[in-house]
């Protein structure tokens, strides 16, 4: 092995020299010193509702077009939400609303309307909007697309550390198997084809009843949702992937009683910032704006 | 002149289709013989006719990015067998060759957590999932959800699996010198390649240990205090040499001759070669356990040496 550059070791975010979340991720706490406060850049909401489902699951589709709404006017300071749609799209845009079929976890078709409502709201025709996930690249409206709204469920994942924001663009590539190298690291990158680039205008990251730990390949485990019921929304991915995966170690932790480290780590969110510049993976520069239910937040 | 020159190409010619015949004759015998080893119902679950087979280059049009978890390992073929029953949720049977037992225990040890089950050479159990891996066989049987029928008829196919499968295979060797006192039974993994030591224990982002497909890797913890062992052998000594120098450069360049070193977070890291071996302890409490830890695989070496040696 050539050493050439300097190899980044876990001593490095021991340091704190390095990406705090990264650190984080790996169940490492730098010495608190290190961590000094920067400048905010970028604005996350957090928006829970205890009503918004039931104990078995089931989404109330007021309470969640509610949240989105409350969610969107504080993130764009407007009174009105339709006010704040049209800063993100206009009339004449095609739009497309990633979602996520996993089994287990979708994208609740709640939240998809949701979303569809308030973009036809702005004006946009029905006929240049389209719902979708695996069908991305076969899609007309998605392959024209103007405008991308991402939406989709935090979760563990087997090989990328967690599936969030930046992860649910991989079916933007023909080969995703292209971007599976060391766990994912390059996930990012996929942000910066001329397919989707600088196209997407808002994303959200479901937390209702999201997935914090797996083993495995196969690993949906009910034992490991808990009802968080809450919804990360925000213009930048990674700045909100980050705020997902600082959730999950506080609810780990809480769950494990003691550090657990999620496997592999979510280095893929680091460099989603550090090598592809699509956002910031830095929580000091993150503002975490706290709207709703405030019981149990865990951040 | 033309006259033998055409009766050579026609032998090579030949001699290529039979050699290519019987090599597909030979997967295809290996496809009908995994084949057999899966009941077409158990319990009133019916297979579907047609077996999906997977290999190393079409892997991904059946798993998503956990595939390359298998590519990390031998891995050979799988084969997918959907079970289906009236009002009852669907049961998924997968059954990986992977080259060798070696590397079947490796990938079942990879996604390792709970307790034996009592299948196979080594199985597990947890939310509708039942794993175990027997001879150069991982199998992995899941459920759409549980129902205490459906985990009864999960548990009767590996069963039922795990008994036609008639050969057993054995363990790597390597986990032989890992020493027992403290050992964490279920954190035993089993491995090759750098991405998997960063899936378990992130060191670095680069290679940093030198590992490959030609090294075997096995990775522990101690208790108390959560201590990681780790013992890599090279195919020769002089690479083993050659990647405790590279580890202790890119990791502890303050060791210096000791090979140990106090890092950030008040814990030790010790490093040695012996032989065609690395071990490396990460998380130690203290310096001498961390020592003590790699004078006790040194000795679980010497001890296997001498008793091959004794062995005719």
């Amino acid at each position: 092995m050539t050493q050439s550059k300097k190899t980044i070791t876990r001593r490095d975010f021991l340091r704190g020299t390095t990406c705090a979340t990264f650190a984080l991720a790996m169940g490492l706490f730098p010495e608190e010193e290190k961590i000094v406060e920067l400048p905010k850049k970028t604005s996350v909401i957090l928006i829970r509702d205890p009503d918004v489902m039931d104990a078995k699951g089931r989404i109330d589709g007021k309470v969640i077009q509610r949240m989105l709404d409350e969610a969107v006017t504080a993130l764009f300071e407007k009174k009105e939400p339709v006010e704040a749609w049209k800063l993100l799209v206009k009339p004449e845009d095609i739009v497309g609303i990633k979602s996520n079929v996993w089994g287990p976890l979708p994208t609740p078709k709640e939240l998809e309307q949701a979303i569809k409502r308030r973009v036809m709201d702005a004006g946009v025709q029905e006929k240049n909007i389209e719902i979708d996930d695996r069908g991305v690249l076969q899609s007309k409206i998605f392959g024209q697309a103007t405008a991308l709204i991402n939406a989709r469920p935090l979760r563990t994942h087997a090989w990328s550390g967690v599936g969030g924001c930046i992860k649910n663009y991989i079916m933007f590539v023909p080969r995703p198997s292209k971007f599976h190298g060391n766990s994912c690291e390059d996930l990012g990158a996929i942000w910066n084809l001329p397919l989707v680039k600088g196209k997407t205008k808002l994303n959200i990251l479901v937390m209702l009843e999201p997935l914090f730990h797996g083993v495995g390949r196969h690993h949906f485990d009910a034992t490991y949702t808990w009802q968080y019921k809450g919804l990360l929304v925000g213009t930048d991915p990674v700045a909100l992937d980050t705020v997902g995966v600082r959730i999950f170690q506080a609810k780990r932790l809480a769950y494990f009683e003691k550090e657990r480290p999620l496997k592999p780590p979510t280095h893929h969110i680091v460099f989603a910032d550090t090598r592809h510049k699509v956002g910031t993976s830095d929580l000091r520069k993150i503002e975490i704006v706290k709207l709703g239910w405030k019981e149990g937040v865990l951040i | 002149m033309i006259g033998p020159r055409l009766t050579t190409a026609f032998a090579v010619i030949t001699c290529l289709a039979a050699m290519l015949a019987c090599a597909a004759n030979e997967r295809d015998r290996e496809i009908i013989s995994m084949r057999e080893y899966v009941p077409s119902e158990m319990n009133g679950w019916k297979t579907q006719d047609e077996v999906e087979t997977y290999n190393r280059e079409s892997i991904f049009d059946y798993i998503d990015g956990a595939g390359e978890v298998y590519l990390m390992y031998d891995f050979r073929k799988v084969m997918v067998f959907r079970f289906a029953k009236a009002d009852q949720p669907y049961i998924l049977a997968e059954l990986f060759d992977m080259g060798s037992p070696q590397d079947a225990f490796g990938v079942f040890s990879h996604a390792r957590e709970g307790e034996d089950h009592g299948i196979g050479q080594g199985s597990e159990y947890r939310g509708g999932l039942l794993c175990f891996w027997k001879s150069k066989f991982f199998v992995c049987i899941s459920l759409e959800r549980e129902t205490p029928e459906a985990k009864k008829a999960v548990q009767d196919l590996a069963g039922n699996i795990a008994e036609k499968i008639k050969t057993t295979g054995a363990r790597p060797e390597l986990l032989d010198y890992l020493p027992s006192e403290g050992l964490e039974s279920n954190s035993v993994r089993y491995f090759h390649k750098h991405t998997t030591l960063n899936y378990h224990y992130y060191t670095a982002g680069e290679n940093i240990l030198n590992l490959g497909p030609q090294t075997e890797a096995a990775l522990a913890t101690y208790q108390p205090g959560e201590t990681y062992l780790l013992c890599v052998r090279y195919p020769e000594q002089e690479q083993a040499k050659e990647a405790l120098s590279s580890f202790l450069t890119a990791y502890i360049p303050e060791a210096e001759e000791s090979g140990s070193a106090e890092i950030e977070d008040g814990k030790w890291v010790a490093a040695k070669q012996e032989r065609a071996f690395v071990i490396v302890v990460f998380d130690a409490p203290t310096e001498a356990y961390a020592q003590d830890l790699i004078k006790a695989v040194e000795d679980r070496l010497s001890e296997l040496a001498s008793e091959e040696r004794r062995t005719p």
